[in-house]
């Protein structure tokens, strides 16, 4: 029977890896040929991109299909999760680099339990909240919900109580669209659902708070406060925080009546992770090599800074096995001039510099 | 000799009554605290960048929008384009911002509208925002009606606006965005229209216009109306309590004309009080659902601006009638308490001025701000500053003056026991609830100040919790404002003059008691039927 089981849960495993996740929206899409643009056919032709995404769940392709605005924001949010990712990574021995013609968008990196995983899986499940909530504010996605916040009892409408914030429909969306993929049952599941939640959090958590008085003659007797969405840049920043703190947990079952799955920390004197901190199960794959199988680039090649001490410093990042140093040419765009709205005049500055490139 | 209803109102009596007013009040705070929403609404409103091809940029008939039929082209801002010059870029905020599968429209019941701008600046390390620059927006703003085709926007107001930006940054890195403070960028007075749109231009008829303010990424107008719920509630509330109001005060002029004498100062001042509560309380605003009434904004705070002159008129006044050491032989009159009331009217009259050249100025320019030149802020500091110092003169005058009156209070009560045991029980009567209303007044303001600052405090904690039944703010709102009505409806009540004899002491044989009592009648006689703690009192400083 436990074979059995085991069996399932390989399999269970193969089929999520072959069908990928969301974020494979980031990569760049297949144009679609654009004969006739009448609005009936506009409709079926977005309802028909939702489908052609067949690495979506059938309840995500459902939520694709609400708005003929909706493929755009996932991918805007996709996207922007792996720029994010990649530019948090900058650094590190993985740059989040990505992979076309794959399954997976991150290769096979991410099918470790790792704190990579956890990073990814939170900033991705922020950046389409983020993303969302932008588009509420647009006035791009009709859906976006009105509930009041508090109130139940009195009557849901927009005149007689105004809506909620968008963000707040923003991160329904995303725990509606996101977890949905993840099997509760599993350890990687109960893993990513935290650790997409701990990302919608730290979105929440970055809003900026602002007030504006209108009372008698504008004093602050009369005052009412909204929140500013952050940047995701932020959210991406306080992120990285909690990666670097990332909590190492493992499952523990509680048989009492029910069978309730809960994660605790490894070592019995570690800090009970709280809602808003990254899990994880498995330590990380080595990054250093290069490695087909996992989709890992190595990092042979990769440019490194020899006067720093970080994850960035060349004895870091090259793993120790040196690195090598070319005068290059460098260009570089400087004294620039930004001219409202669209235009930045630059000068081109060329110097020569040391480029040191791991062996 | 009749005195007022609170002298001769047994303790019974005027506990029974206390406690309706009390639950009145309990009442008014419940019903905004479970029945009303918050009282504002506000929307986030990202804006949609919009190409305008058009050659003639000042053309009121073209309008730029992101929805429905003959939307705009948008345009990413993010990159770098050189088909686009600064002219063909406009914002456009078309609100309110469609919900729920549904395009909604503003009610009029929603009230009134006003408009704050937050914009994006990223930062470059080659081209750093100062501190304060100026941007120059250029704003139309435009509305259409339910029944309207989609591209049927029409103008309702427009103007060019200098505004500063007041932006900083923590870390200068490059893709950060500044620390920008929001910009108020217009008031709407009335919210007659059902669907409104804002375009935004950043001209550069100069070189120097909108050049100096960085890199803008996004624009976003925060809209903030009243909720239609509130304003329901708010206004029920006013339809009861103006009957109310214009009730007892038909009563009490009737009780005061009933008497022989002419009505003293202190029986002036609470019907001027009265009819000043009745013009904050006349429901104007059932007019706005019929009508466009802009100037709703001004009169409101016209409306609030005379209730409170004339309560704090009358305090003074009320103060004064009881200072017990004056001269008897005047008749108290306004004219009396100029310089008592100069500061009162010095207040009001700096933040009527301020308000009209606020809000009397937006009634004809909805963007218009006195904030923005730096005359401006002079001018309006001056008058602000100038309220203030006036407020904190009345309030200490105010103080020294009651502080007076208990002192004289006690000294006159230890020539209490000389009198005879039937009056002196009365005498003590009228000092206690005399005090009792002075309690009453301050706690109204103290609950009001602490009310407050509670909210004000309480905010940071519970704005963002989930499982709240009570919504503080209007609960506050509602419970302040009934309680003030309820305070003027009992002074009204307990100060109106009396039917009710002094009893008369039927145990003549006690002569001493006699004699005092034909002392006491016989001595001011045209002032018979004023307060008789005041008399009372009178009385005594000749003693």
């Amino acid at each position: 029977m436990k074979l059995f089981w085991k069996v399932l849960f390989s399999l269970h495993l193969l089929i999520e890896t072959v069908l990928g996740n969301w974020w494979n929206l980031a990569a760049p899409v297949r144009p679609v040929q654009t004969s006739n643009t009448s609005l009936e056919t506009f409709i079926s032709m977005h309802k028909e991109s939702c489908q052609r995404f067949d690495y979506l769940v059938e309840r995500q392709k459902q939520l694709c299909m609400l708005s003929d605005k909706m493929v755009q924001v996932l991918q805007t949010g996709a996207q922007q999760a792996v720029e994010e990712c990649q530019h948090q990574f900058r650094n590190s021995r993985w740059n989040c680099s990505t992979v076309d013609n794959s399954t997976d968008i991150f290769g096979g990196v991410l099918k470790f339990k790792s704190r990579e995983s956890a990073f990814v899986h939170a900033l991705s499940a922020a950046a389409l909240a983020h993303a969302v909530a932008r588009a509420c504010s647009r006035g791009e996605l009709n859906e976006c919900s009105c509930d009041a916040r508090v109130r139940k009892r009195t009557p849901r409408h927009w005149q007689w109580g105004g809506c909620s914030e968008d963000i707040r429909y923003g991160e329904k969306f995303s725990r509606d669209f996101v977890d949905v993929k993840e099997n509760k049952e599993s350890d990687e599941g109960i893993m990513n659902l935290h650790n997409n939640e701990a990302g919608r959090r730290a979105v929440r958590g970055r809003m900026q708070r602002v007030c504006k008085c209108h009372g008698m003659s504008g004093s602050c007797s009369v005052r009412v406060c909204w929140r500013r969405l952050p940047q995701l840049r932020i959210v991406g920043d306080s992120l990285s925080t909690r990666y670097e703190g990332a909590s190492h947990v493992k499952i523990v079952e509680r048989k009492r009546g029910k069978n309730i799955r809960k994660l605790r920390p490894i070592h019995a004197d570690m800090k009970k992770p709280n809602k808003t901190d990254l899990v994880y199960l498995e330590d990380s794959p080595d990054y250093c090599e290069p490695n087909d199988e996992l989709g890992i680039l190595g990092t042979r090649g990769r440019t490194c800074n020899r006067t720093s001490a970080g994850l960035d410093g060349c004895r870091l990042l090259c793993c120790g096995r040196g690195y090598q140093t070319r005068v290059r040419d460098h260009e570089e765009k400087c004294r620039c001039r930004f001219v409202w709205c669209c235009r930045v005049h630059c000068e081109i500055c060329r110097s020569k510099r040391d480029h040191h490139v791991c062996n | 000799m009749t005195g007022t209803i609170i002298e001769n109102l047994s303790g019974r009596k005027l506990a029974v009554l206390v406690t309706f007013l009390l639950l009145c009040q309990i009442t008014c705070f419940l019903i905004g605290g479970l029945v009303a929403p918050m009282p504002a609404n506000v929307q986030n409103i990202l804006g949609t960048v919009c190409k305008d091809t058009s050659i003639m940029k000042n053309d009121t008939t073209k309008w730029f929008y992101n929805r429905g039929k003959g939307k705009c082209k948008s345009v990413d801002l993010g990159e770098t384009r050189h088909d686009v010059s600064e002219r063909d870029i406009v914002f456009a905020f078309q609100m309110p911002i469609p919900r729920e599968g549904e395009t909604y429209d503003y009610s009029r019941w929603q009230q009134n509208l006003i408009g704050v701008l937050q914009i994006d600046i990223g930062y470059h390390s080659q081209m750093e925002v100062k501190p304060r620059s100026t941007i120059t927006i250029d704003a139309r703003l435009a509305y259409r009606n339910k029944e309207d085709p989609d591209y049927d926007w029409k103008l309702y107001t427009q103007s060019v606006e200098k505004r500063v930006l007041d932006c900083d940054i923590d870390i200068k890195t490059e893709d950060y965005l500044y620390n920008c403070s929001h910009i108020p960028l217009f008031e709407l007075g009335s919210l007659y229209h059902d669907y409104y749109l804002l375009n935004i231009r950043l001209p550069i008829d100069t070189p120097d216009m909108n050049a100096h303010i960085g890199h803008i990424q996004d624009m976003w107008v925060t809209v903030i109306n009243q909720n239609g719920g509130f304003t329901k509630v708010w206004l029920s509330l006013k339809t009861v309590f103006f009957p109310c109001i214009i009730g007892i005060l038909v009563w009490f002029w009737r009780r005061i004309h009933m008497l022989e004498r002419k009505p003293v100062l202190l029986e002036k001042m609470l019907l001027t009080l009265g009819i000043a509560l009745c013009f904050l309380n006349a429901p104007f605003e059932y007019l706005t659902l019929q009508f466009d009434l802009p100037f709703m904004l001004l009169l409101g705070d016209i409306r609030q601006g005379v209730f409170y002159a004339t309560l704090f008129s009358f305090w003074l006044i009320f103060a004064g009638e009881h200072m017990l050491i004056q001269d008897a032989s005047a008749q108290s009159s306004l004219k009396q308490y100029w310089r008592h009331l100069s500061a009162v009217a010095m207040g009001c009259i700096s933040l009527f001025i301020f308000d009209m050249c606020e809000r009397g100025v937006q009634l004809r320019n909805p963007f218009y701000s006195i904030w923005v030149t730096d005359l401006g802020t002079n001018l309006a500091l001056t008058f602000i500053i100038l309220a203030g110092i006036s407020t904190g003169v009345y309030f200490l005058f105010l103080c020294y003056l009651v502080w007076q009156v208990f002192i004289n209070i006690s000294q006159k009560r230890q020539s209490l026991p000389t009198m005879c045991s039937v009056r002196r029980l009365h005498y003590e009567g009228i000092i206690y609830r005399f005090k009792f209303l002075m309690l009453a007044t301050l706690i109204c303001a103290a609950l009001t100040v602490i009310g407050f600052i509670l909210g004000q405090v309480a905010e940071g904690q519970w704005k963002w919790d989930e499982n709240i039944e009570l919504e503080y703010t209007s609960a506050f709102f509602t419970g302040v404002y009934g309680m003030w009505n309820i305070y003027i409806f009992s002074l009204l009540v307990l100060y109106a003059p009396s039917h009710k004899r002094w009893p008369v002491n039927d145990n003549t044989s006690d002569t001493q008691n006699l004699s005092e009592e034909i002392e006491f009648r016989g001595f001011p006689n045209e002032r018979s039927e004023i307060s008789s703690l005041t008399s009372f009192i009178r009385k005594a400083t000749i003693d």
